[in-house]
C-alpha cells in the first residue's frame, strides 16, 4: 500500500472501568475506501472520535499524513474532513451560511468551493433556505459538502447511511466510490450496516465490544465465511448420502433440498455424482456468502 | 489561521438567533416603560414645592425616624448616610432630584447594574457554548484545523462584544427616551462625586463636582465591568455544564443570592468576596450606600476582576483538554 493517509495505531479508550476501545490498528491508503464495521456500541463513534481528535485516546496514536494528531492538531485535521455522528449542523442557518461558517475556519480558498460542492451534493436549489427546513437525507449532503470544503485528503464519515431512504443510500455510496476513484481521497466509512459496507468499501474492519476482530479486502472477508450451494432433488435422502460420501459437508434442510458447504467450483462433481446415483436434479442455487456471515461467524452468532 | 473570521462566525451565530435580538428588544421596551413609568408618577403626584423645602423636609422626617429609635442597627446607618448626602447637597444648593435625559440616563446605569443588565448578559453566555454541544455542531466546530482555546477564544471576544453593544444600547435608549421626557440637555451639569465610607461616617473630604458626562461615562464603564464579569462567569458555567438550562439556572440563582444576602445577612462579612456582593458598583460608586461597609469601587473592580480571570481560566482549562463526547 502506498504511504497510508491515516494510520492509527493500538488506539485504546476507557470510560471508568468500562473499556470501550481495546488496541484498535488499521491504516487507510489515498483512493482507498475503508469500512469500519460493528453492531452499535462496539466503540466506532468512540473510536471517531479520537481519530477526529474530539477524545484523547488512553493508549495509542493517529497519524493523519504523517503528522501525529496529539503533536500538531491543527496541521493534521487540515488534511480531513469529517462527519461524526450525525450531520450537524446549525439549523438556524441557511445552507450557504452554515459552509460559509466552516469555510471561514479553514485557509482562504474554502469559501470558493462551495458552488461546485453544493453541486456535487446536489443542493443548489436550496441552499439559501434555513437547514431547519431540510430533510435528512440533505443534511446528509450538506454534511458531505462541509467536510469536503477543505479539499481534505482523507474523509471520514460515520453512519453515512443514517436516516437515509433505499435512493439516498446509493446516492451517497456513488459520491463516495467517485470521490475516491477520481480525487483519491481516502475514505473512513463506519456503519453497522453490512450490505452497505460490502457494496461500498475496498477494505474492511470489523469491530465488537471494543476489539478488531478481522481485518481485510472485503473478498478475502467474504472468502472465510462459509459459502456453499442448495440443491433441489428427488429423492433428496439418496441425494443427501450420495453427496456425503463424496463431498462431506452436507445438509437436509427441506423435503426436497440439500445443502452443500463448499465452494462453487464443486458444483459440478455434485452434479456428476447425484447423476451417477440416479438422482432427478431439478435446480442447484449458490449461497452466496455475506459480510452478515462472516459477522456472524467471526462473532459467533451475534448479530449486528 | 486567522482570529477575525471566527469572532464574525461567533457574532453571526449570536445574531441570527431570536434570542439576541428578543433581549435587546426587551431592553429597549423596559427602558420604555420606566420612563413612562416615571413621568406619570411625577405628573399625578409631583410636588410643585420648592426642592429646598422638598429636600429640607425629607432630611427633618429621617431625623425624626432615628430620635424615635427602635430600628435595626444597619436601617439607622443608611438613614445617617443619606441625611449627610441630603444635607450636603443643600448646603452646596444643588438638588438633588432634579432630572434631566442626561441624569436618566446615569441613573438607568444604576438601577440596571442590579440585576437588568447581568441577567440580559446571562442570556447569551449561558447559550454560548453549551448550544454547540445541545445542537452537536461541537463536533464539526472542534475537528475543523483551529485549536480548541482559539474556537473559545473567539466566542469569549463575542460575547464581550454581544455584552458591550448591550450597555451601549441601554445607555443610548436610555437617553433617547430620557431626553424625550426631560430634555436632551444637561451633560454639563455638575454632579457630585468621590462619595466614601470611612468606617461609620459618610465622608464628604474626597466629593467634589465634576461634569456629570463625565461621571455618566464613569458609571456606564463600571457597568459594563460588572456586566462582563457576569457574562465571563456565565460563559464559565456554559463550559462546565454544556447545558444552557442547567447554566442559566445556576446563574440566576447566583445573581438572586446576591440580590438576598445583603439585605438578610448583611452582618456576614466573608459576602464581599463573592462576586454577586460586589456588582452593583455603580451605584455605591454615584453615592449609594455599598452593600456590606468597608467596600469601595476599587475593591469591588479587583474582586470581579479576579472571579473573571479564575472563571476564564477554568473555562479554557477546562475546554481544551475534556473529551466531546456528546
Amino acid at each position: 500500500m502506498a504511504e497510508p493517509v491515516l494510520d492509527a495505531s493500538h488506539l485504546t479508550k476507557s470510560f471508568g472501568k468500562r473499556l470501550a476501545v481495546s488496541d484498535v490498528s488499521f491504516e487507510v491508503g489515498p483512493g482507498e475506501v475503508f469500512g469500519f464495521l460493528g453492531p452499535n456500541g462496539a466503540g466506532k463513534t468512540t473510536t471517531i472520535r479520537m481519530l477526529v481528535g474530539l477524545a484523547r485516546p488512553d493508549r495509542g496514536r493517529v497519524r493523519i499524513q504523517g503528522i501525529d494528531l496529539a503533536d500538531d492538531f491543527s496541521r493534521a485535521m487540515a488534511h480531513v474532513g469529517c462527519i461524526v455522528e450525525s450531520p450537524d449542523l446549525y439549523p438556524y442557518l441557511t445552507g450557504r451560511e452554515n459552509l460559509l461558517h466552516f469555510a471561514r475556519m479553514l485557509p482562504d480558498g474554502a469559501a470558493a468551493r462551495i458552488p461546485e460542492l453544493s453541486r456535487l451534493v446536489a443542493l443548489e436549489a436550496r441552499l439559501d433556505e434555513r437547514v431547519s427546513t431540510y430533510s435528512l437525507g440533505m443534511r446528509q449532503r450538506l454534511g458531505i459538502a462541509q467536510a469536503l470544503l477543505g479539499a481534505p485528503d482523507l474523509l471520514i464519515l460515520d453512519e453515512p447511511a443514517n436516516g437515509l431512504d433505499p435512493a439516498g443510500i446509493r446516492e451517497i455510496r456513488h459520491l463516495v466510490r467517485a470521490l475516491a476513484a477520481d480525487r483519491g481521497i481516502a475514505v473512513f466509512v463506519s456503519s453497522h450496516l453490512l450490505s452497505e459496507v460490502e457494496h461500498m468499501c475496498d477494505r474492511v474492519a470489523i469491530i465488537h465490544r471494543g476489539q478488531t476482530l478481522a481485518t481485510g479486502p472485503v473478498a478475502e472477508l467474504l472468502s472465510r465465511a462459509a459459502s456453499g450451494f442448495r440443491i433441489t432433488a428427488r429423492p433428496a435422502d439418496r441425494a443427501a448420502e450420495a453427496l456425503r460420501s463424496a463431498l462431506g459437508g452436507v445438509e437436509r434442510d427441506g423435503d426436497e433440498t440439500v445443502l452443500v458447504s463448499a465452494a462453487a467450483d464443486a458444483i459440478p462433481g455434485a452434479l456428476r455424482v447425484l447423476v451417477a446415483a440416479g438422482v432427478e436434479v431439478f435446480a442447484v442455487e449458490r449461497r452466496a456468502s455475506t459480510l452478515e456471515d462472516v459477522f456472524l461467524e467471526i462473532t459467533g452468532g451475534e448479530t449486528v | 489561521m486567522r482570529f477575525l473570521p471566527l469572532v464574525e462566525n461567533e457574532v453571526l451565530k449570536l445574531w441570527k438567533r431570536r434570542r439576541f435580538r428578543l433581549v435587546l428588544l426587551i431592553l429597549v421596551a423596559l427602558i420604555g416603560i420606566i420612563v413612562f413609568a416615571q413621568v406619570e408618577g411625577r405628573r399625578r403626584y409631583g410636588s410643585r414645592k420648592d426642592w429646598r423645602i422638598d429636600t429640607q423636609e425629607q432630611v427633618a422626617r429621617m431625623r425624626n425616624w432615628l430620635r424615635r429609635g427602635q430600628l435595626p442597627a444597619t436601617q439607622r446607618r443608611w438613614i445617617q448616610f443619606e441625611i449627610e448626602r441630603l444635607q450636603y447637597h443643600l448646603d452646596r444648593n444643588i438638588n438633588p432630584e432634579e432630572t434631566s435625559g442626561p441624569l436618566f440616563t446615569r441613573g438607568f446605569a444604576n438601577a440596571a447594574s442590579y440585576l437588568l443588565l447581568h441577567l440580559l448578559a446571562i442570556v447569551f453566555a449561558a447559550d454560548i457554548v453549551s448550544s454547540e454541544f445541545s445542537q452537536g455542531t461541537v463536533k464539526l466546530l472542534l475537528t475543523r484545523p483551529v485549536g480548541r482555546s482559539r474556537v473559545l477564544a473567539s466566542k469569549l471576544a463575542a460575547l464581550l462584544l454581544a455584552v458591550g453593544l448591550t450597555v451601549l444600547l441601554g445607555g443610548i435608549v436610555a437617553y433617547l427616551f430620557g431626553g424625550f421626557a426631560y430634555g436632551y440637555r444637561g451633560w454639563g451639569a455638575p454632579v457630585l462625586t468621590g462619595f466614601r465610607l470611612s468606617g461609620e461616617v459618610f465622608d464628604t473630604a474626597a466629593v467634589r463636582a465634576v461634569p456629570l458626562w463625565q461621571d455618566t461615562i464613569l458609571v456606564f464603564g463600571l457597568a459594563w465591568f460588572a456586566t462582563a464579569t457576569v457574562g465571563v462567569i456565565g460563559f464559565m458555567t456554559s463550559v462546565l455544564l454544556r447545558s444552557t438550562a442547567a447554566s442559566m439556572g445556576t446563574m440566576f440563582a447566583a445573581l438572586i443570592l446576591g440580590t438576598i444576602l445583603p439585605r438578610l445577612a448583611s452582618s456576614w462579612e466573608f459576602q464581599k468576596y463573592l462576586f454577586v456582593t460586589n456588582l452593583p458598583l455603580p451605584d455605591y460608586y454615584t453615592g449609594t450606600p455599598p452593600p456590606i461597609l468597608g467596600m469601595t469601587v476599587p475593591f469591588s473592580v479587583v474582586v470581579l476582576a479576579v472571579w473573571a480571570a479564575a472563571a476564564l481560566c477554568v473555562s479554557f482549562a477546562v475546554f481544551a483538554r475534556r473529551d466531546v463526547l456528546a
